[in-house]
């Protein structure tokens, strides 16, 4: 198979959210003896970016957002080792979740979704994320951002909790540290000493591309 | 008749599944068939759909839902399903009415239809939206408890106590929804109507132990107040829930489920989400313990429910709920615009319009998308009390004529729209009215709803 069908197949996959698809193509790509990392940026790249528009448009919604996200991942887990060391693969990791005491998920996993489409490596903690989780995970994954989302007006107080704690432990300069979600406002995040307030899930990816600019 | 324990053995025996799974392959999916297998099309210019067959075909597509994907359980991994006669017991089982209230204020909550002239129940305040202070908080629920068509109340929710930010299941979260329950008392006995209910115990409280510790009688909830329990989008639950269910139980208080169904997310478009909102009706009966229900389906982009697909989706849900059951449904709507200005008023007028025609009852309301401290006034319920009552009995051809009118008034501006003012600049506690701007906003509104054909007094004030 030429190497263009294969970058072709792994688009495909993508664009219809089908994650076996995903791996036969990634695994072609490897018997093929293809550039992993041209592979990533030629294929999985630009079809998570449609995908990405659509859903800004409303022509999709969000199961079809985040199956695309499964297949790419599934893609990249054997992709991604294969990739030599120092070679950039992402713009940078993001970890992100849903604050302490906070079970709501879907603006944390549109936002996931979109930072992926967005070009950045993410890593989803999931929701009730204690705030030492954020800072300890953020740590150990090498992340430079710190997203962290609450939906209820109860539940924003523990975004402060983790920049007061980055701050605490002296570590407050080595994350950006970016918070969302329904009740909060850029006042808020004023308020709190975040890097960032993202109005929604495509002005959170633009403060994320933002912040790997400024370091 | 499924119990809480049968539910608590569901949730510990039934299929194991990821979450991942169960809502996007699982529900999401099996949505999508349904959509399809009942052929259900949303028309966007007929925001009010007068079609029984759409009615009862969105209905059975949702009942084959509950069926055919269940519930989910987050702390157990497991789906808990439920039988085809387990879902119809529950349906013929479920309280046809509900008393609320003492002495004077005490009413009976009873299911509507489709055109009925019988006013909606109208459950008027901030619906859950935040607020800064007890100052803030007694000013808006003072404000609700005046309002004559009030049924019962829905208070916000306290953000701070003793200068500090609440944090979730903490001591600061338990005293502050001890002071929820404390001062909404307080607010109706200032203004005599001491045996209002609140039907939202405790918006203070979005953690069990919170909603545990206000219990004690010394804070004043009563078994004739309403409990409300959020349900986790889309269909699941976890055990915090079920211990606020089994709590509220103890105490003998009618659990009312709220569920807030967004348009663009698990369910996709407004034809899934309309079903996912009439299956989470069938779904709380059984897994909430559920006696009334409080839907507050929302677009993902607007945050509000006044978009032509949110005002038909509501239409719908309303026709298929009361066309075919006796349950006690009372639609909560959003407005994206703000406090003092045309748009809010028009939107929440469209909004209670598609409810009450459709036979549910209301809940009113959401201000600015619900997400600022204090961008809410006690005016903006007393508008939609007076609209529900207003439109009472309307056929739904009226209401579609009716409803597309005042959405072409605001439609355009739902991406940007004016977000008025603070409550205390269009609100003056002290002489319970709102700012003469608010005034002249509420002449204007008087005026615009005569032309359309509509007698409301826009409050005593304009």
């Amino acid at each position: 198979m030429s190497a263009e069908k294969i970058l072709e197949q792994l688009r495909g996959a993508v664009l219809k959210y089908d994650s076996d698809a995903a791996v036969s193509a990634a695994k072609a790509v490897i018997h093929a003896k293809m550039d992993p990392l041209q592979a990533i940026e030629k294929g999985l790249v630009p079809a998570i970016h449609d995908v990405g528009e659509k859903f800004e448009k409303m022509e999709i919604y969000l199961p079809e957002l985040m199956l695309a996200g499964d297949a790419m991942k599934s893609a990249l887990a054997l992709l991604l080792p294969l990739v030599p060391k120092g070679e950039k693969t992402s713009k940078a990791t993001v970890v992100i979740g849903t604050v302490q005491g906070d079970v709501h998920e879907i603006g944390k996993n549109i936002v996931s979704s979109m930072l992926m489409a967005g070009g950045f490596e993410v890593i989803d903690l999931g929701v009730n994320v204690k705030t030492s989780t954020f800072v300890d995970e953020a740590k150990a994954r090498g992340a430079k951002i710190i997203g962290a989302s609450a939906l209820m007006s109860s539940t924003i107080g523990s975004q402060k909790d983790i920049i007061d704690y980055l701050s605490a432990s002296g570590d407050r300069r080595r994350f950006t540290v970016l918070v969302g979600g329904g009740p909060t406002t850029q006042e808020w995040s004023d308020e709190i000493g975040a890097d960032g307030w993202g109005k929604n899930a495509v002005h959170a990816v633009k403060l994320a591309s933002k912040a790997v600019k400024g370091r | 008749m499924v119990q809480i324990l049968d539910v608590m053995q569901k949730a510990l025996e039934g299929k194991p599944m990821s979450e991942t799974d169960y809502q996007l392959r699982s529900f999401a999916a099996k949505v999508n068939e349904k959509v399809k297998e009942y052929d259900i099309h949303f028309d966007r210019n007929t925001p009010i759909p007068d079609d029984p067959t759409l009615a009862d075909d969105a209905f059975q597509a949702a009942f084959d839902l509950v069926v055919e994907v269940g519930a989910y359980c987050t702390n157990t991994n497991r789906v808990i399903s439920y039988t085809e006669s387990e879902v119809k017991e529950a349906l013929r089982f479920a309280p046809s009415e509900i008393e609320f209230g003492e002495g004077k204020d005490r009413r009976k909550l009873r299911p509507r239809s489709v055109g009925d002239k019988n006013p909606p129940w109208c459950l008027l305040g901030a619906g859950g939206g935040a607020c800064s202070s007890e100052q803030s908080f007694l000013a808006l629920v003072e404000g609700y408890a005046e309002i004559p068509e009030a049924n019962a109340i829905t208070t916000p929710a306290l953000t701070r106590v003793g200068g500090m930010r609440i944090r979730p299941a903490s001591p600061l979260e338990v005293l502050g929804a001890q002071r929820n329950a404390v001062l909404f008392r307080e607010a109706c006995n200032r203004v005599g109507r001491q045996g209002m209910p609140v039907m939202n115990a405790l918006s203070t409280a979005e953690s069990d132990i919170a909603l545990a510790g206000a219990m004690h009688p010394k804070y004043g909830l009563r078994q004739s107040d309403g409990y409300m329990i959020c349900c986790m989008d889309p269909m699941k639950v976890d055990f915090a829930r079920l211990n606020k269910a089994t709590v509220a139980l103890g105490l003998g208080g009618p659990i009312g489920m709220c569920f807030g169904p967004m348009m663009g997310g698990y369910a996709g478009g407004p034809e899934g989400t309309a079903i996912s909102n009439i299956a989470h009706h069938m779904m709380g009966i059984l897994t909430y313990q559920a006696s009334w229900f409080l839907p507050f389906p929302l677009h993902l982009r607007y945050v509000s429910s006044s978009c032509r697909e949110l005002l038909w989706l509501i239409s719908l849900s309303g026709q298929a709920i009361s066309r075919n059951t006796h349950l006690l449904s009372v639609n909560l709507n959003y407005t994206s615009a703000g406090p003092s200005t045309l748009m809010c008023l028009l939107e929440t007028s469209a909004s209670v319009t598609a409810a009450v025609t459709s036979g549910l009852h209301i809940e009113s309301l959401g201000v600015a998308s619900n997400k600022e401290e204090d961008r809410t006034t006690p005016v903006e319920p007393r508008i939609s009390a007076e609209v529900g009552h207003a439109v009472a009995g309307m056929s739904l051809a009226d209401a579609n004529e009716l409803v597309t009118r005042l959405v072409k008034g605001y439609e355009d501006k739902l991406q940007a729209p004016p977000l008025g003012k603070m409550l205390f600049e269009a609100w003056d506690a002290d002489r319970r009215r709102p700012s003469k701007d608010y005034i002249a906003v509420l002449k204007e509104y008087r005026k615009k709803m005569k032309s359309l054909g509509i007698g409301v007094r826009g409050g005593p004030w304009a």
